[in-house]
């Protein structure tokens, strides 16, 4: 498995291509939001939990797609399914590096995110980072299940993001609602079961993709 | 060959026009109504069993998609796109039948109530199901990438639910039908109904199989 991460890392250190354009597209996303509400600062701190995933969810599509079309593009899907270890790895190898990816390009958009809304940062950061880690692990282990599914499909890029949606929409509300708690500073004790609901929907998510990779690669 | 064609087609389509046309005789009739909304709560008598039915189909869908990667026999892969086609034409029902309620009850078409999100979201979902079915890939592959999808589908529901249950606490749900009726005499007619849904829904999921099947064979016959 650590060679499975290592390749994909020095594939991505050498074309940089995914990262950057995640980090490109998260931008655009934020200044085309910045303009269509253009809003107070105070309503804009209210909604800024919800942007700010959307542009974290939008992001992660673009890099879920490029994840998997390396092998598609030279057809080198063989070359993992002929190799002799088990395919349930191959899959939590692309969990991993793609949630590397997403965090590096979101850790990159996010000084700009918080500078153009004009929010401050009042609150604190260590819960913040914690909720981005565990929403972004849990965006990617759904789509990278979703993208091997996709892996052969005709319409790719439409299939992934109408069928990641609706079922990361748990992540997505648990993640906002988390957010938006961190930023008022409430307690943990107020928010647990938001946590509780992210983890339990990456490991049911990781392990299904453990599980089921075997079948979804097999030609 | 026109679909009342077939002697089995005529009988089904016949059986369940008859049935359908009882049942709405029953709710309009002899059916005990709610107090406060006695025309329009009426529709709680169709709605409750088309999300039941739905639920249902698409429970099957699991299950017939979990036998098919387990003995990989291509009729478990078109039971269970039967199931997903019956379930997804019942859950359309409930998001069209849900909100003609919603609206002379609590004012606005669409309210977003823990199952009536649920079952959008599952619609959604299964949409995005058919699209892989299409454009997916070869259609050995597809059949398996479709099972698996249908199996992740229904277990996301409790997580959906639950996360929209949370999302708008103070947000009302809709009522449960026996408190709605306050249990006056509603069983028979609401029996009468899920029956006759569950038939229904027997009868597309019939229907579709039988589709897929003879499709499956003309292809054979081609190749």
């Amino acid at each position: 498995m650590g060679n499975l991460i290592w390749k994909e890392l020095i594939n991505e250190w050498r074309s940089r291509e995914m990262v950057v354009s995640m980090f490109i597209f998260g931008l655009a996303v934020t200044l085309v939001f910045a303009f269509a509400f253009n809003v107070s600062p105070v309503l804009f701190r209210q909604f800024a939990p919800g942007l700010l995933w959307v542009v974290i969810l939008f992001t992660s599509v673009l890099g879920l797609n490029r994840l998997f079309s390396y092998e598609g593009d030279m057809d080198a899907h063989w070359s993992w399914i002929s190799a002799p270890i088990d395919r349930g790895l191959v899959f939590l190898s692309k969990l991993l590096v793609g949630f590397i990816f997403l965090s590096m390009a979101e850790l990159l958009f996010i000084v700009p995110f918080f500078l153009f809304l004009n929010l401050d940062v009042s609150f604190s950061i260590l819960f913040f980072l914690g909720i981005l880690i565990l929403g972004n692990s849990a965006i990617i282990s759904i789509g990278c299940l979703i993208s091997g599914l996709a892996l052969r499909a005709n319409m790719r890029e439409v299939l992934i993001p109408v069928l990641l949606f609706p079922l990361a929409s748990p992540v997505i509300i648990a993640a906002t609602k988390s957010t938006v708690f961190i930023f008022e500073n409430k307690p943990f004790g107020e928010w647990r079961i938001w946590i509780l609901i992210l983890f339990t929907f990456l490991l049911t998510s990781a392990l299904l993709g453990y599980l089921f990779y075997d079948q979804i690669v097999e030609e | 060959m026109s679909f009342l064609a077939l002697r089995v087609n005529k009988i089904h389509f016949l059986l369940a026009a008859f049935l359908s046309g009882i049942n709405i005789f029953l709710i309009l009739t002899i059916a005990p109504q709610n107090q406060l909304q006695p025309d329009f709560g009426n529709i709680f008598y169709i709605h409750v069993p088309v999300a039941w039915t739905a639920f249902i189909g698409y429970l099957l869908v699991m299950i017939f998609s979990i036998l098919f990667l387990w003995k990989q026999g291509q009729t478990w892969d078109h039971f269970a796109l039967a199931s997903a086609e019956a379930g997804t034409i019942f859950m359309f029902l409930v998001l069209i039948t849900g909100p003609i309620w919603a609206k002379p009850a609590w004012g606005h078409f669409w309210v977003w109530e823990p199952r009536l999100t649920t079952s959008l979201v599952l619609f959604l979902i299964f949409l995005g199901y058919f699209m892989l079915r299409e454009f997916g890939g070869n259609p050995e592959q597809v059949s398996r990438y479709a099972a698996v999808l249908g199996i992740i589908a229904f277990l996301d529901v409790p997580l959906i639910f639950l996360s929209v249950k949370l999302w708008l606490p103070e947000l009302q749900s809709h009522p449960q039908v026996g408190q709605y009726f306050e249990n006056t005499g509603i069983m028979p007619v609401l029996m009468i109904n899920y029956s006759l849904l569950s038939l229904l829904v027997v009868i597309s999921f019939m229907i579709r199989f039988r589709v897929h099947n003879l499709k499956r064979r003309e292809t054979h016959k081609i190749i």
